[in-house]
């Protein structure tokens, strides 16, 4: 099990969910799905790293 | 229409109906379906249940409620926010008959919590059932007239 992919495919997913429940312009909706997408996946693989000291 | 004019629409505007919020609740992306939006209507399905599916093949655990645990509460609102995905699993993990003879405090809610899944499975299960959830408040605005 890739714990980076699952990270990647959640981050997709909801990225997708927000981007088409939040604007309905195509451009705002593809601005939206890589700002959610990047912050989750980025933000996700900062966390870890955050933790990585900690028992 | 100004901000103002479009609050007081909103405020005077009539509740949208229970069947259209029940049938957005049942099967994700229906009521976008039957409001005319399509495209929205095929990516909440597919969103919705790619994750639920994501975490029943990660043997994630649909929450079921329990006594001993207040917080399986909460798990067990936003996994039945899935609607008919949610209940097709219980189905599933406890049979029809345990089902409706369990309910609501003796029901299992599946998956292995010995997998390296698990975990991850749950997550998924429960996003999936949030995101339905918001997609019915969302039916509810476009019904409303709040939003188009």
């Amino acid at each position: 099990m890739d714990h980076l992919f699952l990270l990647v495919w959640h981050a997709f997913l909801v990225a997708v969910f927000f981007a088409f429940l939040w604007r309905s312009e195509r451009r705002d909706q593809v601005l939206l799905f890589l700002k959610t997408f990047l912050i989750m996946v980025v933000g996700g693989v900062l966390a870890g790293w955050l933790m990585y000291p900690f028992p | 229409m100004t901000k103002k004019t479009q609050k007081k629409h909103e405020e005077s505007s009539p509740p949208a109906p229970l069947a259209l919020l029940g049938a957005a609740w049942l099967v994700p992306g229906l009521g976008h379906l039957i409001l005319g939006k399509r495209i929205r209507a095929g990516v909440f399905f597919g969103v919705i249940a790619a994750g639920f599916l994501t975490g029943i093949l990660l043997s994630g655990e649909v929450g079921v409620p329990s006594v001993d645990n207040p917080f399986s509460w909460l798990s067990t609102l936003a996994c039945a926010g899935n609607g008919v995905l949610y209940i097709i699993r219980l189905i599933w993990v406890n049979g029809l008959g345990g089902l409706l003879s369990n309910l609501p405090l003796g029901l299992e809610g599946g998956g292995d919590p010995v997998a390296a899944g698990f975990g991850y499975g749950k997550t998924f299960l429960i996003t999936a059932g949030l995101m339905n959830l918001l997609a019915v408040l969302d039916v509810s605005d476009i019904a409303r007239g709040a939003k188009s």
